[in-house]
């Protein structure tokens, strides 16, 4: 039994940490709503490499595996990152992996190096993620996987809550084939976004429950620190246990992506649904513990809590992955 | 990271299975509703067994009858005693937090004289730490320990003492110094429960059974040997043990209640008998159990990790405790829905009530051990450093109850 991360995994999140402390932050995406462009950390960020994480070496990657990449997410969800982790770099990154031949080889060395954003669409119409940046899609089609230039999709623009989750609806119709892709392939994938998505959560919670103890040690009301009321301590705890229950959940599903194929479908919307509510939960109560300042435009406790609203629609909501655990837990009964 | 056994966990398990595979009808099932002596009987030969084979006190040190193992090792045992079906051991309180208490604080003698015949379940255990006026707030205790010779008189009563109708002896807190501050006059004792001057009167829960009980001492003997730590230092003696309680409780990974695993399959066949909209509503929180089951399970690996690392788990292992509650309260709550009408009923009509009985369990739970609400402040306080309340009460000496206004 050893279920924590290793020597490596710690100074990546370290490496990690930093780099996007320097890179952006929530401010960021204040500018955004008020109309600035997103940042332009493209570059910088294929350079450090945490694009290539799941990308195999001689593609210009470090073949690392999901628990990396969710180490690196955890640390971008922290300052509400618009670095497109879980599109590019989890989702096209392990649909490529499985595609056959050097196209699809091609377009992996262009993610790991940046020269190449790739947003993945559903087939279902779902919004998708990253659409704004995308200099290309990625769909999967009647079991072929496709790839087409942003000119040859149709873009549908709405009102954004979270502009640097760059929603947007996307059909594509035509494109260049990569090859045949398993259904399983696709369906692994997909998990892995999921578990990207909800380690990038799993940051934004635990930046939330800083915020909020920061906050409560502070703040003085009747005459002492308001996190020596219990009505405030209580709500720290709350948020404390759930940003350790998701960690826990997160790690061990990014682990199965690698390691245990049969329970990584059950471990991943375990991991998404516990996501979904744990940092809504966070989010929230972080501007309940900051009082009137935490509902001004001007204070981040906003941006995360915008970010809480998207995210825990994102790849289905809570609701949704609580049925698909129930349905897998009752199929193998 | 990885979940496997070492290859000494493996062989180590392989030989607790073995053994519990070859002693299978020594095997003592079912939950634990025994409330007197009589019931207790064939619990405490299976855990004589179970020591005498060298399975229990896996952690404790050898020359005082345990086995000088490591935590993995006893978390595997543990492991293997739920898999094989066995109730939990009859003297979980002794070896939860009486032994470990006698280990850090008691004398030489003490270890010798006590620890063995605990773990083996020769004698069992209670633990006379609750005050009808004292819950939460123990250190505002007012059963007294009155200087008698080398020795003492205790004077009061104490109450929700599990096990103590059929104790041999009991860790007990009482008062030795009333004008002290009230944290600093208290002291630490072991007690003979088998003499005249204590009384035992078991007291029913909203389960039904009486695991608990009003303990009264009227002048009751301690000898001076029976003392734990020092005069007026009891309370960092309790310290130990309360810790130990939780970890009990909640970091264990011990089985409480109906586990998700039975959930699912009760499930199974429930499920096509409930009405289609509510069959959805159902569904959705049997997922949510299983979610919530993941992450205690997972939760409690990171903890083993460090354990088998050699780090102690800190005042953060406290939240096991409250997350154990949420899933234990949901699981109770599914398996209500699924009974359909039913659920109106103590038992459905073939007398099967465990969904009944888990449902009036956990209340207790989210009490025990430590409220909910305690538990939060120590994590508010210890983990996450928030300040604490005011206290009117620190530096005051403990004169009169203040659990109840008049």
């Amino acid at each position: 039994m050893n279920f924590a991360l290793d020597e490596q995994q710690v100074l990546l999140q370290r490496t990690a940490r930093e780099w996007f402390e320097a890179h952006g932050g929530p401010a960021a995406m204040r500018a955004m709503l008020d109309g600035a462009p997103a940042p332009d950390i493209g570059d910088e960020l294929a350079a450090v490499g945490f694009l290539g994480v799941l990308i195999d070496d001689e593609r210009g990657g470090s073949a690392l595996e999901v628990l990396d990449l969710a180490v690196v997410a955890e640390e971008a969800g922290r300052t509400l990152s618009t670095a497109p982790l879980v599109g590019a770099a989890g989702w096209a990154a392990s649909l490529l992996r499985s595609g056959e031949g050097e196209a699809a080889a091609a377009v992996l060395r262009e993610i790991a190096s940046g020269s190449q954003r790739i947003a993945v669409v559903e087939e279902d119409g779902a919004p998708v993620i990253g659409a704004h940046d995308a200099t290309a899609f990625l769909a999967v089609g009647d079991g072929d996987l496709v790839v087409s230039a942003r000119d040859a999709a149709e873009i549908t623009d709405q009102r954004q809550m979270d502009p640097t989750r760059g929603l947007a609806r996307v059909r594509v119709s035509r494109g260049k084939p990569l090859g045949r892709v398993a259904p399983e392939e696709v369906e692994r994938a997909r998990h892995v976004a999921e578990v990207t998505l909800a380690a990038e959560d799993l940051g934004t919670a635990a930046r939330c429950l800083e915020m909020a103890v920061d906050y409560a040690k502070q703040r003085v009301a009747f005459g002492r620190p308001i996190g020596s009321f219990q009505a405030i301590k209580h709500m720290c705890v709350d948020m404390f246990a759930a940003v350790e229950q998701l960690r826990s959940l997160v790690w061990y599903a990014a682990w199965c992506a690698d390691h245990d194929p049969v329970q990584l479908p059950v471990s991943a919307s375990a991991a998404k649904a516990y996501s979904a509510e744990a940092v809504e939960r966070c989010a929230s109560t972080c501007i309940q513990v900051h009082g009137g300042i935490g509902f001004t435009w001007e204070h981040d406790a906003q941006l995360y809590w915008r970010r809480a609203k998207v995210d825990r629609v994102l790849l289905g909501d809570a609701a949704r992955h609580h049925a698909r655990v129930a349905e897998l837990a009752l199929a193998r009964v | 990271m990885d979940f496997d056994d070492t290859p000494e966990e493996t062989a180590w398990r392989g030989r607790v299975r073995r053994f519990l595979e070859e002693n299978t009808d020594d095997v003592v099932r079912g939950r634990d509703r025994h409330t007197d002596a009589a019931g207790a009987a064939p619990r405490q030969r299976w855990q004589a067994t179970l020591y005498d084979a060298g399975y229990v006190g896996i952690t404790w040190p050898v020359e005082y009858g345990g086995r000088g193992g490591t935590p993995m090792q006893q978390v595997i045992v543990n492991q293997e005693l739920s898999r094989a079906g066995s109730a939990p051991l009859v003297n979980g309180i002794g070896l939860g937090m009486c032994g470990p208490t006698i280990i850090a604080h008691g004398t030489e003698e003490q270890k010798q004289r006590y620890l063995r015949p605990m773990l083996r379940g020769d004698d069992i255990w209670c633990q006379l730490f609750s005050e009808p006026a004292a819950g939460s707030d123990l250190a505002g205790l007012q059963t007294r320990a009155i200087r008698d010779g080398d020795g003492w008189l205790i004077r009061g009563q104490k109450v929700w003492t599990s096990a103590a109708q059929y104790s041999r002896l009991g860790l007990l807190i009482a008062r030795t110094d009333p004008s002290l501050p009230k944290h600093a006059g208290l002291t630490m004792f072991l007690i003979d429960m088998e003499q005249p001057g204590v009384t035992v009167r078991p007291l029913r829960q909203m389960t039904g059974d009486a695991h608990f009980n009003e303990v009264f001492f009227d002048d009751a003997r301690v000898p001076a040997e029976n003392l734990i730590g020092e005069v007026d230092g009891g309370w960092r003696v309790a310290i130990t043990t309360l810790m130990n309680e939780r970890l009990a409780i909640g970091g264990g990974g011990a089985d409480m209640g109906v586990s998700v695993e039975t959930l699912t399959r009760f499930a199974a066949k429930r499920l096509g008998a409930l009405p289609a909209d509510e069959q959805a509503l159902v569904r959705e929180k049997l997922g949510r159990a299983h979610v919530l089951a993941m992450a205690q399970r997972y939760t409690g690996y990171r903890r083993l990790t460090a354990l088998s690392q050699g780090r102690m788990p800190g005042p953060e292992a406290s939240v096991g405790k409250l997350s154990l509650v949420t899933l234990g309260q949901l699981t109770a709550e599914i398996g209500m829905s699924l009974l359909g009408d039913d659920a109106a009923f103590g038992a459905d009509a073939g007398g099967d009530d465990r969904w009944q009985y888990s449902m009036a369990m956990w209340p207790g739970l989210a009490i025990a051990g430590g409220t909910n609400e305690i538990l939060r402040n120590i994590v508010g306080e210890r983990v996450l450093g928030l300040p604490g309340e005011p206290r009117p009460d620190k530096g005051v000496p403990a004169a009169a109850p203040t659990g109840v206004r008049a």
